[in-house]
């Protein structure tokens, strides 16, 4: 009897701890891994090893290698347990842009020839997905995963019914008036009773079959409710979870679904019980933040913040719904400061616009981020109306801090007068960043490219915002020189050992998740938006309004958007961790933090931007 | 003395050539393995060390005298042109009657159960003089592989074939000699030589393990010389 496969053991080991290998039955392992073969390769050598010239994947067990271009660019740099795709076959190489590969140490490596691979491959397409080299691919396959996971993770799907409905259920005997319904539903709170013939339930009525089966259709109120109520009655048992719950409302157009426990009405689930719970504690906090009365009552539901983005990113939600959400609340803190300062200081002297800036604009916000902002006011205004204006900026923004949205660094808030300007003032701005542009000034004022209105008169930034679009549709020259700044940000190569490779070749402790993955996409987006005149500020929205216009294909918006949700994603959940240990959040990524899998899908992302950063660059 | 004691002295071995060994005593055995080992040459000692055809060897053993204790597992890999081919590996426990001793069993973890489901020693012999056919033999501390291939040989065949033999122990040793500098014998370890040549850590005292261990210290320790004169096998050979 052989005793091979715990012979091979520590190879197995080895090869196993390699997406995607890590995906391969044991047996199937075992068989890759006595197709292997060991070359040591010494310092300074050239892949392949000399003599071999078929196509082969190599795997670095020990060492490290260089991949570089034509012009000697280092491409990618590998350590122990990276692959080496580079001589796959010759289409690999090319698209990728390796011309050579050589080592840096001393290095043991192992390969294997394509042909095991791609046989393999035909019965586990995990594996001749990996190796297709479509990074762009790889990381819809991955975000389309995480999207269902995140389904089947949310509360919805792991809660039972029994945490939503409501019980006793409101209950009415059939021989009951319409009229007498009404009253009861007025009197209890209700608009759902279900319709019972001594305690046998034959029916539900809901205040809409009273609008549309009574009183629109001339019936008189003192009929029997049973004249109105639905009779094939659509329950669900209280073993079911949720989401069913929500499904089946969905299926049959229904609000309220009666919960049976045993056969026997136990309550009654809404679907805004259900929908309500999803976003639970943003809408809560909105609410709260809406009725409080003090800056100190603001203060502590500040403190909830972080709580909430924990809340958030342990349910899964994507960098998106979060992103959303928090910026929602910073907005209703906001809204509810200014109605504040509008009590201390009286009605604004004429018209305005609060708006906010960058992040929150485009509605991509966390737990305490910088507050940037400005004021927009009605041409009328008179030099003196500046004083009342300038007391609500105060207000709002000292107000903002107490909550801990720390003031602008760069001073981008509505306390500089130079950001609280009558619209004719900013639509000079616009006009002078968009018509003479130069790149320093752009850098600073890019920020006022992503605007929204938080309270007041929306159309002021509309109308400024709507001449700024036709005019930077026009200038090629203000979006080469915003592409230009925008490009400055690169996203790293990818990683080397516990590493972060930088296109210089140089290595960084952790991945500066923001300006070196998130940035670049939110850049790439504004410049499809400007130049392509989409009026949409949030990312995903212009990405996806630019899919197919001349500056995107409809193709490069789908990858770039799941780039844009992969690296969200790290974010948030890196965020939420330091939140959970008590830290501050910070965008800092240790590559020891992520798995192999993701650190190949982080490279993937990588190459998605840097690709379509490239084709910006090709443009001008 | 007859030529057969001669030929069948360990002493006088390495006075002949392998291949007049080889050709001598193809011509007195029987056909079977030996035989079919015996009638293919050995590679030529100016054999440019990239082209000499190699098998990594190595033997778990109940102890160090071949001719009292026992062969228990052996585990084999062949070198083609500096490049290990794992499709070649073999690993394979025998059967022997020898009881084995718990001070043993913790270094080559094979139990009497493991040993009593494993194979005959003229199988294991034979597999492995048909993987040798043509081929120089890889050792690391020749001599127990050396000893007891040989004390297999004659208590199967009655006769000692020939074995063309390369030891990275030796070859380690040949160059801190050179050095004249005093050394632990422990460096000559094949644990502290992968150290040296910053190879991975390996599963000790497992023959197949060991074996590749063996060779990819080989690749190492040739890949070093390979910038000056061209080396041939009769330069590393033992």
């Amino acid at each position: 009897m052989s005793t091979m496969d715990t012979e091979l053991s520590e190879i197995s080991a080895f090869i196993q701890s390699i997406p995607p290998f890590d995906s391969l039955p044991k047996q199937v392992l075992a068989q890759l891994v006595r197709e292997l073969t060991i070359n040591y390769v010494r310092k300074n050598e050239l892949l392949p090893p000399q003599g071999i010239n078929e196509p082969r994947l190599y795997i670095l067990r020990k060492g490290a290698i260089s991949c570089l271009s034509n012009d000697s660019e280092l491409i990618a740099r590998l350590g122990e347990g990276d692959l080496c795709t580079a001589f796959c076959n010759k289409d690999i190489a090319q698209q990728d842009g390796i011309s050579q590969v050589k080592t840096d140490e001393d290095s043991l490596v192992y390969s294997v020839s394509i042909d095991v691979l791609s046989d393999i491959g035909e019965k586990f397409p995990s594996i001749s997905d990996f190796f297709s080299n479509d990074s762009a691919q790889r990381l819809k396959t991955k975000m389309s995963k995480v999207n269902e996971e995140a389904i089947m993770a949310s509360t919805l799907m792991n809660t039972s019914v029994s945490n939503f409905y409501q019980s006793p259920v409101a209950t009415i005997d059939c021989n009951k008036t319409i009229q007498q319904a009404a009253i009861q539903m007025t009197e209890q709170g209700y608009s759902c009773l279900v319709v019972v013939d001594g305690t046998n339930p034959v029916g539900i009525v809901t205040d809409k079959d009273i609008r549309r089966r009574c009183v629109a259709q001339g019936l008189a109120t003192n009929q029997p409710i049973s004249q109105i109520m639905t009779v094939d009655m659509c329950t669900i048992d209280i073993k079911n979870n949720a989401y069913d719950a929500l499904m089946t409302m969905t299926a049959k157009h229904i609000h309220h679904l009666p919960v049976t426990k045993y056969g026997n009405l136990a309550g009654m689930v809404s679907v805004t019980d259900l929908i309500n719970n999803e976003g639970h504690n943003a809408i809560n906090l909105s609410s709260i933040i809406h009725k409080a009365n003090s800056l100190n009552e603001l203060k502590q539901i500040s403190d909830l913040l972080p709580k909430l983005q924990i809340r958030l990113a342990k349910l899964g939600s994507s960098a998106d719904h979060v992103g959303k959400s928090i910026s929602a609340i910073t907005m209703a803190f906001t809204k509810r400061l200014i109605e504040m300062a509008e009590n201390k200081f009286g009605q604004a002297p004429v018209p305005y616009a609060w708006l906010a800036a960058g992040s929150q604009a485009r509605q991509e916000q966390l737990a305490h981020s910088d507050q940037d902002n400005a004021i927009i006011i009605c041409d009328s205004m008179k030099p003196y109306d500046d004083a009342w204006f300038e007391n609500l900026a105060n207000f709002v923004c000292d107000g903002l801090a107490e909550c801990g949205f720390i003031y602008c660094p760069g001073d981008i808030m509505a306390t500089n007068p130079k950001w609280r300007q009558p619209r004719k003032v900013w639509q000079k701005y616009f006009t002078d960043w968009v018509e003479t542009p130069s790149p320093k000034a752009l850098l600073n004022s890019s920020v006022f490219f992503d605007l929204d209105t938080i309270y007041g008169d929306k159309a002021l930034l509309e109308d400024v915002r709507d001449k700024m679009l036709n005019s930077t549709k026009q200038s090629t020259l203000f979006i080469a020189h915003l592409s230009k700044n925008a490009l400055g940000l690169r996203p790293p190569l990818g990683f080397f050992r516990d590493f972060v490779l930088r296109p210089n070749g140089k290595h960084k402790a952790t991945l500066d998740l923001k300006h070196n993955g998130i940035a670049p996409v939110v850049d790439l987006a504004r410049i499809y938006a400007l130049a392509e005149g989409i009026s949409a500020v949030n990312t995903i929205e212009r990405i996806q309004q630019a899919a197919g216009t001349r500056s995107l294909t409809k193709a490069s918006a789908e990858n770039l958007i799941d780039a844009y949700e992969f690296l969200g994603m790290l974010r948030v959940e890196h965020q939420a961790k330091k939140l959970m240990r008590g830290e501050a959040p910070d965008n800092f990524l240790s590559p020891k933090e992520i798995s192999k899998l993701e650190r190949e899908h982080l490279k993937d992302a990588f190459k998605v931007i840097k690709t379509l950063q490239d084709a910006r660059q090709s443009n001008f | 003395m007859t030529s057969a004691m001669i030929a069948n002295n360990p002493l006088f071995n390495w006075l002949l050539g392998y291949e007049t060994k080889r050709k001598k005593l193809l011509k007195r055995v029987p056909d079977g393995a030996l035989k079919d080992f015996l009638s293919v040459p050995f590679p030529d000692l100016k054999t440019p060390i990239q082209q000499i055809p190699i098998l990594s060897v190595d033997f778990e053993t109940t102890g160090l005298d071949a001719k009292q204790d026992k062969l228990l597992s052996v585990g084999f890999v062949e070198i083609d042109h500096q490049q290990i081919k794992l499709n070649s590996c073999y690993h394979q426990i025998i059967k022997t009657k020898a009881q084995l001793e718990e001070s043993n069993v913790i270094i080559h973890h094979i139990t009497d159960e493991q040993k009593d489901r494993g194979e005959k020693l003229r199988i294991v012999v034979e597999a492995l003089l048909k993987a040798l056919t043509g081929k120089v033999m890889l050792v690391h501390f020749a001599r127990i592989e050396k000893q007891f291939l040989q004390q297999a040989c004659f208590e199967l065949y009655g006769v000692i074939p020939p074995f063309p033999m390369i030891d990275t122990l030796v070859l380690a040793k040949r160059k801190l000699d050179k050095r004249d500098v005093a050394y632990d014998p422990s460096e000559l370890r094949l644990s502290s030589l992968r150290h040296k040549y910053k190879l991975p850590e390996h599963h000790a005292h497992n023959a197949l393990n060991d074996a590749i261990a063996t060779a990819e210290l080989y690749l190492a320790q040739t890949s070093k010389q390979r910038k000056k004169q061209q080396i041939t096998l009769k330069d590393i050979l033992l």
